[in-house]
C-alpha cells in the first residue's frame, strides 16, 4: 500500500499555487491536510500527476471575525477550530462539530477546507457549512467568486468548484443573539463517520421561535438543508408535536443511499430521530441560555 | 500431581514482564524490522473478482518498469512450488473432507477477490506494486457461489469443477435417545442462528523476510507465525530441501489470536524466490491484503434445539450447522470450525441426548480459519441463547435453569455426551459468583428510551488438545511440546521452548515457572522461543496449549536440573540429596534454609566433570523434556453483560461486564487477566462490530478498516474478573490453557443482555454482530 | 517556489538530531523515518489513517505518520519512540506502560506512547472518559484497553498533582 509516483510542489504563495493548477489542471491534485487524499493515494485510488502542498501557503489559514461573520482559512485544522476561543464565541456549535471528527491525530492535521472540498456527505464542517448557510470562497488565477454552501455541494465527493479553483476560505454567521443549538450524530463508535448527523439552530423571541435552519449528513447525496423543517418550526414553542412533524418532514423529503454502514431505510429513520433529538437540544439549549 | 519441587513464589505472583522494555522503546524486531542489505520487495496482483477464468495476462509492460527484477504467473510459479494440498496423513480416524489443491497463484481462474494472480519482484515496495499495476489481465467473470446455503444446492456454480458439489465436508454424529428426548419434551425451542464473518485482524498483518546463503545452503526466515517449526518444515517440504537446511525466526510477533497458526501460499513463494533469485526477498503484508486475503473466520448458520421437561431439565440438544468456508481449506490443517461448534455446544450442561450434523461449505470467497477460540464462540452463543430462551418460554428463572442442568463438581471427571472427559470444574460456583457480581439495587429498565439487561452466558473452554485431537482434525501435529533448561556455569538458566509467543508472555511466565522448580529468581532465567535454530522442535502456539503444554515441559526438564544438582551438591557436601534444597540462587539445608554451597560453584563442578557424578552419565545440566497433556485439559468460566439498548437507534452500549474464571493453576494473575481483558474486547467486537461483508456477486466490502470495525477504547467495558482456581488433576501443575476464553462467551452473555432488556416484545436475538440496524429491527420485530 | 520533481532535499530535526537527505517525494514519513532512518519503532499497521501504530509528534502534536509525506516534515521536529527513554531510562509513561502491564504484543505500543505523549504535553485531564475517547484513534488488539487507560490515567493524574 504505497503511493504511486507524483510529482510535488510546496507554493509558499496562493498565487503560486493557484498558477500551478492552472498549468496543470485536471493532473494536478491540491493536497491541504491529507486526512483524506493521502489514504487514497496510498491505496491507489487516486493517482495524480502533480501534486499541490498548499500546507507552507500561510495566507490560507486563520480565524477572523468581522462584520457578523465569522471568516476561515481553507487550511485551518480541526483542531484549531475545536479549541479555538474565537471560533466558539462566534458559533459555538463549531467546536462541537470540530470535536466529533475522527480522532485526535487526524485533528491536528485534517483542514476544514479539505473536509469541504472532499465533500463527504456525512462529514462534520459540509453538514455545518449547510446549516448554517455559510458562504465558500473560490478562487482561480482568473477570479474569486463566493458559492452559498447550499449550492455548493452537488452529490457525493463533488462540489461546484471548479478544477483551476482553490478553496480559500468559509464564511460562517455568527450566531444569533437568543438562539440555541443541537447538534446530533449517531455512529457505532466514537470518531466514526456519522451513519446520520443533524444540526440546527433556533432563533428565539418571547419564548417563540422567530427563525430556524436545520440540515441532515448522511441522509442524502449532499448535507441537506430542509427548508420545510425550518417552516414548520417557525413560530412554535417547540412543542413535542411540531418537533414530531419535523421529523417526518426530514423521513419525507430525504433520500437516503445505503452502504454497508445502514440502509437507505434505517439512515431515513435515523434522519426523523437524529431531527427530534436535534431540535430538543436546541430549544432547550435557548431555555438554558436565558 | 506433579508438583514443582519447592513451595511456588513466582508462579502465582504479579511479576512483571521481561519483554517489555524492548517493546517500549521500539527496540523489538518484528519482521517488518528485518533489515537485509539488497532486499526485494513482494507485490501481488490480486483478483478483482469473486470468480472468473483468466484469460490472459500481460505482463511485458510490469518486466520493464523501473526495479522491477521478476514477474511471475501461475506457470513460473509452479515450477517452483506445487499447489498446497492437505492430506489426512493421521493413524487415528478422522472424518472424510475432500482436500484440495491451492495455488500459489491463481491457476486458469480465480476462486476469490484478493486471491493472488501475479507475483511482482522489485526494488522496493511501491516500485513492486507500480509494476503490480502495470499488469494487464483479461477476465471472463464466472457466476460466483456466495450464500452458503444456495451454494449446496444443484446446479450451484462450482468453486471446484472437479468436485460434484460444494461441500467440504458432512460430519454427523448423534448419541442417546434423541428421538424421545424430543417427542418426550414439554417444551422444544428450535432457532436458526447466524454469526458473522469476523477475522482475528492482529495488528500486525502477515510477513516474511527470506535469506538464502549460497555457500552454506542455508535458507533464513524471518517470520510472523505462530508456528516456526511447522512453517520450516512445510517450507522445506515444497522447496525439496532438508528441514536442517531452513531456519525460521519469528520472536516478535505482533498478535496472532489463530490467524497465524496457517502456513500462507505468500509465505512459502517468499521463500522460494529468495532461493531462486539469490538476494532476500520480503513480503510484507498490507492491511488491505490483510482484510481481503488472508483469512477469515466463524461465519455459520445454525439451526439449534433444545428438547426441555417443565421444571427445565435438558433432555436433548440438536443442531445443523452450515459453515461458509470460502474457496480452500486454511493450511496445513482441514476444516474444522463447525466441527468445533458443535463439539462446544453442550458446555457445561449434562445433556442425555445430542445429534448434530455440520457440512462445511466452498464459496468464491476468501477462506476461513482459526480464530481465538475457533467455533467455540459460536457454540456458546447458540446454546446459551437456547437456554435463556427456553426459561423464558418456561416462565422458569434463566440462573436456576443452568444451575440445575450443569455438571456438578462431585461428577468429575465427567464424560460428556460426545465423549470429552471433563477432569475437573466450577461450572456453578462461577455462574453463582457472577450473579452475585452483577447484582445491584438499580431496577433493570424494561421501558423507556434506553433499556438496560443483563445476560449470562457459562463453557467451557477445550484447550490444549492431544495428538489424536489434532489429527482428527488435520494438522501431522502433536500434543507434546519441549522445552529445554540449561544451567549454565554461572548458575544463570537458559529455557529454550518450541512454541513462541505473539503477546501471551511466555518469555516472563516460564521465567518463573523455571525460578521456582530451580529456587532461582526469574531475572537469572533467559527464556529463548521463536527461532528454530535454538530451540527444540516444537509445534505451535495455539489452541490454549502453551501454558499447559510447554509449562509442563519446562516443569519436567527443570526438575532434571534440579535433580542433578542436588545429586552433584550431595556428594560434594556430603549430606543426602533430600535434605537438601535451592533457595535464592544457592545450595541449602532443607530444614534450616542453612547455605552450604553456591549454585554456581555446583554448576561449574558438574560441567567441568568434578562433581563427582559418576562417570558414565552425561556430565551436564542440559535436559530437554517434552510433555503431552491428557487429550484436553478444560477451564470454566462464566460471563455476564449489563448492556444499554437506545430504543430509538438500535445502538447497544456494554456498560459492565463480569467474568469468573476457573483455568487451574494460575501463573501469573496480572498476564491471566490481561488475556482476559483482551479476549472479551474481541468478543464484544465479534458481538456488536465486527463483520467481514460480502455483496451478492462475491465483492468484499470490507476492504479497509474505515469498515472493518474492530472495537476502540471507548468500546470496550473494563471487565470485572473473578478467579475460582480448581486445578486440573491430570496436568503438570494442575495448569489448564485460556488463552481463547475471553473471546468465547461474550456474543453469548451480550446477545442474552440484549434480549433480556427486549424481553417484553419477544425478541428475536439471533444474529451477530447485533449492528444498531439488526437491533432495531428486533424492536420493531421484523427480524426475520 | 522550487519546480516539482519526483525527488526533494529535505532537512529536519528527528529527537533533537538534524537529518538532511534527498527523498521520494511519494514517500510517507512513516516510511522515511523507518526505511531511511532506520528508526523502527514506528510502527504500520493499516497504512490509511486509521490504526494509529504509526502515530509520531509534528511540531508538537501527534499525527499519522503514515498519511504525511517525508518532504512534508521539512523543517520540521519530529519526535517518536525513540526519542522517549532518556539514557536507557523509560519515560514515566513507558515506566507506567510496564507497571500497569499495558502491552501485550507490543505492536501497537509506540503509537498508544505517542497519543499519550501528546495528551500529557497538552495538560489534558485524568478522567476516564476522556482518555478513552482520546485513545479512540488508536487500535490495539491484545490489551482490551483497560490496562493503557490506567497507565494513561496514572501518568496525567501524577503530572496534574506536579502542576498544582
Ligand atoms: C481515520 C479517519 C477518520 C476520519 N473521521 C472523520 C470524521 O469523523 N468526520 C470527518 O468529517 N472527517 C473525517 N476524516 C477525514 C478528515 O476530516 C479529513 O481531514 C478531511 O476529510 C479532508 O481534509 P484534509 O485537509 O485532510 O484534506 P486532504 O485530504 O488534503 O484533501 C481532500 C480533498 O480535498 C481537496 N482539497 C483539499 N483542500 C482543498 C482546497 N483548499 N481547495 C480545493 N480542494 C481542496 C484535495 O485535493 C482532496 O481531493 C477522517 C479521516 C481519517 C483518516
Ligand atoms: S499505519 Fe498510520 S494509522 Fe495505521
Ligand atoms: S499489544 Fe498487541 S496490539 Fe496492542
Amino acid at each position: 500500500m504505497k503511493p504511486p509516483n507524483f510529482l510535488y510542489a510546496r507554493p509558499d504563495t496562493l498565487e503560486d499555487a493557484l498558477r500551478l493548477l492552472s498549468e496543470h489542471g485536471t493532473g494536478a491534485k491540491l493536497l491541504a491536510g491529507g486526512q483524506s487524499l493521502v489514504p487514497m493515494l496510498n491505496l491507489r485510488m487516486a493517482e495524480p500527476k502533480l501534486l499541490i502542498d498548499m500546507n507552507r501557503v500561510a495566507e490560507l489559514s486563520g480565524i477572523e471575525r468581522e462584520n457578523g461573520k465569522l471568516r476561515i482559512g481553507a487550511l485551518t485544522r480541526h483542531r484549531a477550530l475545536e479549541t479555538s476561543r474565537e471560533a466558539a464565541q462566534a458559533e459555538p456549535m463549531i467546536a462541537r462539530a470540530a470535536r466529533e471528527i475522527g480522532h485526535l491525530a487526524i485533528r491536528n492535521r485534517g483542514t476544514i477546507g479539505g473536509s469541504i472540498a472532499h465533500a463527504d456527505p456525512s462529514a462534520e464542517w459540509p453538514l455545518l457549512a449547510v446549516a448554517l448557510d455559510a458562504r465558500v470562497e473560490l478562487r482561480s488565477t482568473a477570479r474569486t467568486r463566493t458559492v452559498a454552501a447550499r449550492e455548493f455541494f452537488t452529490g457525493p465527493f463533488t462540489t461546484a468548484a471548479g478544477a483551476d479553483e482553490i478553496l480559500t476560505a468559509v464564511e460562517f454567521p455568527c450566531a444569533p443573539q437568543q438562539s440555541g443549538f443541537g447538534f446530533q450524530e449517531l455512529c457505532r463508535r466514537p470518531g466514526d463517520f456519522a451513519i446520520v448527523a443533524a444540526a440546527g439552530r433556533v432563533r428565539m423571541r418571547d419564548g417563540r421561535c422567530i427563525g430556524a435552519t436545520l440540515a441532515i449528513g448522511g441522509a442524502d447525496a449532499t448535507p441537506r438543508h430542509i427548508a420545510e423543517i425550518d417552516r414548520i418550526v417557525a413560530g412554535s414553542r417547540g412543542e413535542d408535536a411540531v418537533v414530531r412533524e419535523a421529523a417526518a418532514a426530514a423521513a419525507r423529503v430525504l433520500d437516503p443511499s445505503g452502504d454497508i454502514h445502514a440502509s437507505a431505510e434505517y439512515r431515513r429513520k435515523m434522519a426523523a430521530v437524529l431531527v427530534t433529538r436535534a431540535l430538543r437540544e436546541a430549544f432547550a439549549s435557548v431555555a438554558a441560555n436565558s | 500431581m506433579d508438583r514443582p519441587g519447592t513451595t511456588a513464589k513466582f508462579v502465582g505472583a504479579r511479576v512483571r514482564r521481561v519483554e517489555d522494555p524492548r517493546l517500549l522503546t521500539g527496540r523489538a524486531t518484528f519482521v517488518d524490522d528485518v533489515r537485509m542489505p539488497n532486499a526485494l520487495a513482494l507485490a501481488f496482483v490480486r483478483s478483482p473478482y469473486a470468480h472468473a477464468r483468466i484469460v490472459s495476462i500481460e505482463t511485458e509492460a510490469a518486466r520493464s518498469a523501473p526495479g522491477v527484477r521478476a514477474v511471475l504467473t501461475s506457470p513460473e510459479v509452479e515450477k517452483l512450488i506445487p499447489p498446497l494440498r492437505m492430506e489426512h496423513r493421521s493413524s487415528f480416524p478422522a472424518p472424510p473432507c475432500r482436500s484440495v489443491e491451492w495455488p500459489v497463484l491463481a491457476r486458469g481462474k480465480a476462486r476469490f477477490v484478493g486471491e493472488a494472480v501475479v507475483a511482482v519482484v522489485a526494488a522496493d515496495r511501491a516500485l513492486a506494486e507500480d509494476g503490480a499495476a502495470a499488469v494487464e489481465i483479461e477476465w471472463e467473470e464466472l457466476e460466483p457461489a456466495v450464500d452458503p446455503e444456495r451454494a449446496r444446492e444443484s446446479g450451484a456454480p462450482l468453486v471446484h469443477e472437479e468436485w460434484p458439489d460444494n461441500v467440504f465436508q458432512k460430519v454427523e454424529f448423534a448419541a442417546g435417545d434423541i428421538e424421545a428426548a424430543f417427542s418426550g419434551a414439554d417444551l422444544v425451542v428450535s432457532e436458526r442462528f447466524r454469526t458473522g464473518r469476523h477475522m482475528a485482524l492482529p495488528m500486525e498483518g502477515r510477513g516474511i523476510v527470506a535469506s538464502f546463503d549460497p555457500a552454506s545452503g542455508m535458507l533464513t526466515v524471518w517470520a510472523s507465525t505462530q508456528m516456526p517449526h511447522v512453517l520450516r518444515a512445510e517450507i522445506a517440504r515444497v522447496l525439496g530441501c532438508a528441514e536442517n537446511s531452513v531456519r525460521v525466526i519469528a520472536t516478535d510477533v505482533g498478535g496472532g489470536f489463530g490467524l497465524k497458526s496457517h502456513v500462507f501460499p505468500e509465505e512459502l513463494l517468499a521463500a522460494a524466490l529468495a532461493r531462486e533469485l539469490g538476494r532476500p526477498v520480503e513480503w510484507i503484508e498490507d492491511r488491505r491484503e490483510h482484510l481481503i486475503a488472508s483469512q477469515h473466520a466463524k461465519d455459520q448458520i445454525v439451526r439449534g434445539e433444545l428438547a426441555v421437561a417443565r421444571d427445565g431439565t435438558i433432555l436433548g440438544l440438536r443442531a445443523h450447522i452450515t459453515c461458509d468456508i470460502g474457496a480452500y481449506t486454511e493450511y496445513p490443517w482441514r476444516t474444522f470450525e463447525a466441527n468445533v461448534t458443535a463439539m462446544a455446544m453442550p458446555g457445561p450442561y449434562k445433556i442425555p441426548a445430542y445429534a448434530y450434523t455440520t457440512v462445511s461449505v466452498a464459496t468464491n470467497k476468501c477462506s476461513i480459519g482459526a480464530y481465538r477460540g475457533v467455533g467455540q464462540p459460536i457454540g456458546v452463543f447458540v446454546m446459551e441463547r437456547l437456554i435463556d430462551i427456553a426459561a423464558g418460554r418456561l416462565g422458569i428463572d434463566r440462573v436456576a435453569m443452568r444451575l440445575d442442568n450443569m455438571i456438578p463438581r462431585h461428577e468429575h471427571p465427567y464424560t460428556t455426551i460426545t465423549g470429552d472427559q471433563i477432569e475437573s470444574g466450577s461450572h456453578r460456583e462461577c455462574l453463582q459468583k457472577a450473579v452475585a457480581m452483577m447484582a445491584d439495587d438499580r431496577p433493570l429498565q424494561a421501558s423507556g428510551a434506553v433499556r438496560r439487561g443483563v445476560g449470562f452466558a457459562s463453557y467451557i473452554e477445550m484447550t490444549a488438545p492431544s495428538a489424536m485431537v489434532w489429527q482428527t482434525l488435520g494438522p501431522p501435529g502433536s500434543g507434546s511440546e519441549p522445552a529445554m533448561v540449561r544451567m549454565e556455569t554461572d548458575g544463570s538458566v537458559t529455557v529454550a521452548l518450541g512454541t513462541n509467543s505473539q503477546g501471551q508472555s511466555h518469555e516472563t511466565v516460564f521465567a518463573q515457572v523455571a525460578a521456582d522448580v530451580l529456587g532461582l529468581d526469574p531475572a537469572n532465567v533467559r527464556v529463548i522461543q521463536g527461532d528454530t535454530a535454538a530451540t527444540p522442535r516444537g509445534w505451535f502456539a495455539g489452541g490454549s496449549r502453551v501454558a499447559v503444554v510447554s509449562g509442563g515441559a519446562v516443569i519436567r526438564a527443570a526438575q532434571k536440573v534440579r535433580d542433578k544438582i542436588l545429586r552433584a551438591a550431595s556428594r560434594m557436601t556430603e549430606l543426602p540429596a533430600a535434605e537438601l534444597d535451592i533457595r535464592g540462587g544457592a545450595i541449602c539445608r532443607a530444614s534450616d534454609g542453612a547455605p552450604l554451597a553456591e549454585l554456581r560453584d555446583i554448576a561449574e563442578a558438574v560441567w567441568i566433570g568434578r562433581a563427582g557424578l559418576p562417570t558414565e552419565e552425561d556430565q551436564s545440566l542440559e535436559f530437554i523434556a517434552r510433555y503431552e497433556p491428557p487429550p484436553m485439559t478444560h477451564s470454566n468460566a462464566c460471563h455476564a453483560a449489563e448492556v444499554e439498548v437506545d430504543m430509538d437507534t438500535g445502538i447497544v452500549k456494554v456498560v459492565r461486564y463480569a467474568v469468573v474464571e476457573d483455568c487451574g493453576t494460575i501463573l501469573n494473575p496480572m498476564i491471566v487477566d490481561g488475556q482476559i481483558q483482551g479476549g472479551v474486547a474481541q468478543g464484544v467486537g465479534s458481538a456488536l462490530y465486527e463483520e467481514v461483508v460480502y455483496d451478492e456477486n462475491g465483492q468484499i466490502l470490507t476492504g479497509t478498516l474505515m469498515d472493518y470495525m474492530p472495537p476502540t477504547a471507548p468500546d470496550v467495558p473494563r471487565v470485572e474478573i473473578a478467579h475460582i482456581e480448581t486445578p486440573s488433576p491430570f496436568t503438570v501443575g494442575g495448569i489448564k490453557g485460556m488463552g481463547e476464553g475471553g473471546a468465547i462467551a461474550p456474543p453469548a452473555a451480550i446477545a442474552n443482555a440484549v434480549a433480556d432488556a427486549l424481553r417484553d416484545l419477544s425478541p428475536r436475538v439471533t444474529q451477530i454482530p447485533l449492528t444498531p440496524e439488526r437491533v432495531l429491527a428486533i424492536i420493531e420485530g421484523k427480524s426475520r | 517556489m522550487s519546480t516539482p520533481g519526483f525527488h526533494q532535499r529535505i532537512r529536519f530535526s528527528i529527537n533533537g538530531r538534524i537529518v538532511e537527505r534527498e527523498v521520494p517525494v511519494r514517500q510517507t514519513l512513516a516510511d522515511f523515518i523507518r526505511d531511511a532512518l532506520g528508526l523502527t519503532a514506528t510502527r504500520l499497521g493499516c497504512e490509511h489513517g486509521v490504526c494509529g501504530a504509526c502515530t509520531v509528534i509534528v511540531d508538537g502534536a501527534s499525527v499519522r505518520a503514515c498519511l504525511m509525506l517525508a518532504v512534508q516534515a521539512d523543517g520540521a521536529e519530529v519526535r517518536t519512540v525513540e526519542g522517549l527513554a532518556q539514557d536507557d531510562e523509560l519515560s514515566p509513561l513507558q515506566k507506567a506502560f510496564l507497571d500497569h502491564h499495558a502491552l501485550q504484543c507490543g505492536f501497537c505500543t509506540s503509537g498508544f506512547l505517542m497519543t499519550a505523549t501528546d495528551l500529557a504535553a497538552h495538560g489534558a485531564g485524568s478522567n476516564e472518559t476522556e482518555i478513552r475517547e482520546a485513545l479512540s484513534g488508536n487500535l490495539c488488539r491484545c490489551t482490551g484497553y483497560a490496562n493503557l487507560v490506567d497507565a494513561i490515567a496514572a501518568v496525567l493524574k501524577e503530572q496534574a498533582a506536579k502542576r498544582e
